[in-house]
């Protein structure tokens, strides 16, 4: 079976649904995800950790079927963890353990030899950076170091697919930048694929080329952020000096639907005119236009419109976020 | 070092300026490394495959036991045992070889009475190989259950405090190949010290004493009932220990849970018989039962009133109950969130 790209599928599934008693966390999830990097978005407790232990083989599902690396998820769970690297979102590490002991445990618990999980585990802590501090016991960590390792534990077997739960929860700037770059690398160099969740819609868009987005255990998203962005009404993005107001009345007047953030305005693109027509509108209402440029949808517009659509009350992905997911500095 | 790089101004080296001959109204400064320090590439980044075989299942579960059990022996590599518990657990296992120490200082004596004051005292009989087990305080009261709840301590409720479970799910570790390894891990630690001690006292006494194979054949039943009773005070205390610890997120918990529940059950039966001279509420304390299946299996006089069907009944079913809190515990373990 190939999907699209005429890659074969690592991930597929049909109609698969898991109720616990009677709430439905999942519900009618088709799914048929090509090798590489997708992001898997949706709010809190929208049904994204259910479908990661679905693919997990950790949990029975209710009805439906599905395949991973083309094992049976009902079946052959333990032959899908082998082939698995899995990167929680929590702290799950153990602080007395040293980062090389930890993660050659780790390669150990999925059938490495001592000797084999060693070399390995020194291989991918200098792949995630960790290279220096990898004879430091973890809980002398800071909260990056954690994650890396984290990261180092995921891939010490070399696994096929990589889940990443939240990868960048709690990283600063530089960090999380890190992250990203070696997942990204992860993806090109190793040709390896990624499912990633974040909250951070411009993590995922840096990482991924894919999205699944999850609404009420339903899936309602599945496509490559391209194809999304192109869908988007194109808009076209002028920043004025003075009379702001002034030139939102204008194309108001010529008939044009105004978006106003103080002196940054943006109208939609009708045509190859609508440019003109702007200028013009600049000109008779007497305002400088400073910047014009068509403004390109980014992951948070798409995910934001998508939300709308579906009714949920969501202004932005940051009130997704709890303080786990920015390290505990926001305020609630 | 060269000069090149080194700018100093006005032929001044920077301890010519400190402690130099100047008058003092020259421009005293100096400038020591103008240059930039070069930066370097800190290391190169790089995916590197891995195309090893996998091990099939008791490679991984025996990764998981030897964790466990090499920590108590390795300060690094497995598991953390604070150095303090090692230390008791060495200790412990010392007091336990105690009665070969007096089986050989036996042996050497030429005294007749002291040899059989010796004998008597630490010898090979049914008492003393069921003491060496269950009996005769501290060991009973005090070594066993501490050796157990030093070990239980944060094996499982360390995985559910740190997420680490995560770690062992997300591989293909089921939740019967993480609970039987844990399980069987405690059990060879207590085994380790309590059957293995006892092992230890039984052979010495053979060897100490020059015995031959009559002797062998006439108290190999006593040792063999022994080792049962030994066995099942090992089985019964990790079920136990692994139960409490399943419960909780805290090693201590785990530790000062064991301790309760075996010196409560016992004090609170010990105050009803003083008060109603009856036994029958041992049938509560783990070690109570263990003792009396293990006077019945060692044919000595019972210390209880009650049958000795009611012990076997209560060990059984304390076994069951902490054995099916454990599993129960155990699945409830997270994966994705804790």
């Amino acid at each position: 079976m190939d999907g699209e790209g005429g890659s074969t599928p690592i991930i597929t599934a049909r109609s698969l649904g898991k109720m616990y008693g009677p709430h439905m966390a999942l519900e009618d999830v088709n799914l048929e995800i090509p090798p590489g990097a997708v992001g898997v978005l949706g709010p809190n407790g929208a049904g994204k950790s259910t479908l990661f232990k679905c693919l997990l083989g950790l949990i029975t599902t209710t009805s439906g079927e599905g395949t991973v690396l083309g094992y049976d998820i009902r079946t052959e769970g333990d032959k899908i963890r082998s082939r698995i690297g899995y990167m929680p979102e929590y702290d799950a590490l153990d602080p007395g353990l040293s980062a090389i002991d930890q993660v050659r445990y780790a390669g150990e618990l999925v059938g490495m030899n001592p000797a084999h999980a060693t070399r390995r585990a020194h291989e991918v802590l200098q792949y995630v950076g960790l290279k220096d501090q990898r004879y430091r016991k973890i809980e002398t960590y800071s909260t990056g170091m954690k994650q890396a390792a984290k990261l180092a534990c995921a891939l010490v077997h070399d696994p096929d697919v990589l889940i990443c739960d939240e990868p960048t929860n709690g990283l600063d700037q530089k960090a999380r930048e890190f992250m990203l770059q070696t997942l990204r690398r992860t993806v090109s160099e190793g040709n390896r694929s990624v499912l990633m969740s974040s909250h951070v819609m411009d993590d995922v868009q840096e990482v991924c080329e894919r999205i699944v987005m999850i609404h009420k255990g339903r899936i309602v998203v599945q496509r490559r952020i391209e194809d999304l962005a192109r869908q988007i009404e194109r808009e076209i993005e002028i920043s004025v000096w003075g009379g702001a107001s002034r030139m939102q009345q204008e194309l108001e007047t010529r008939g044009f639907k105004v978006r106003r953030l103080g002196r940054v305005l943006r109208v939609d693109r009708v045509d190859d005119g609508t440019t003109r027509k702007v200028l013009e509108a600049a000109v008779s209402a007497d305002v400088q236009v400073r910047q014009m440029k068509e403004y390109e949808p980014d992951l948070e517009d798409i995910f934001l419109l998508i939300m709308e659509r579906l009714g949920a009350e969501v202004r932005g992905t940051s009130d997704l976020m709890t303080t786990a997911h920015t390290g505990g500095d926001r305020d609630e | 070092m060269s000069d090149d790089g080194i700018d100093i101004e006005g032929h001044k080296t920077r301890m010519e300026v400190a402690y130099g001959a100047g008058d003092g109204d020259d421009e005293a400064k100096a400038v020591v490394a103008s240059n930039d320090a070069e930066l370097g590439s800190i290391f190169e980044q790089s995916y590197r495959p891995w195309d090893g075989e996998l091990g099939p299942r008791w490679v991984r579960n025996y990764a998981i036991f030897r964790h466990h059990v090499y920590g108590l022996f390795r300060g690094t590599g497995h598991r953390h045992y604070h150095p303090m518990v090692r230390l008791t657990i060495f200790v412990i296992l010392l007091f336990s070889l105690l009665p070969v120490l007096m089986l050989f200082l036996a042996s050497l004596s030429s005294d007749g009475f002291m040899t059989d004051f010796f004998s008597r005292m630490w010898g090979i009989n049914r008492h003393n190989l069921w003491g060496q087990v269950l009996g005769y305080f501290p060991r009973n009261l005090c070594c066993w259950p501490l050796l157990t709840a030093l070990v239980v301590g944060g094996m499982i409720s360390d995985d559910r405090k740190n997420g680490t479970s995560a770690i062992y799910f997300s591989r293909p570790v089921t939740r019967l190949d993480y609970t039987a390894m844990k399980y069987l891990s405690v059990a060879v630690v207590l085994g380790f010290i309590i059957v293995l001690s006892y092992f230890v006292y039984y052979t010495s006494a053979i060897v100490f004493n020059g015995e031959g194979w009559a002797y062998l054949v006439d108290t190999l039943p006593m040792f063999v009932s022994g080792l049962v009773a030994g066995i099942l005070v090992v089985i019964t205390y990790t079920s136990i220990g692994l139960a409490l610890s399943s419960i909780s997120r805290s090693r201590f918990f785990a530790a000062i849970a064991f301790l309760s529940v075996i010196y409560g059950t016992k004090l609170l039966a010990l105050l009803i018989e003083t008060q109603f001279d009856t036994s029958i509420l041992y049938v509560l304390s783990p070690y109570d039962c263990l003792a009396h299946v293990g006077q019945w299996l060692l044919g000595i006089d019972s210390n209880y009133d009650h049958p000795i069907a009611f012990s076997i009944v209560s060990v059984l079913a304390i076994n069951a109950a902490c054995v099916a809190l454990l599993t129960a515990r155990v699945s409830s373990l997270e994966v994705t969130r804790e």
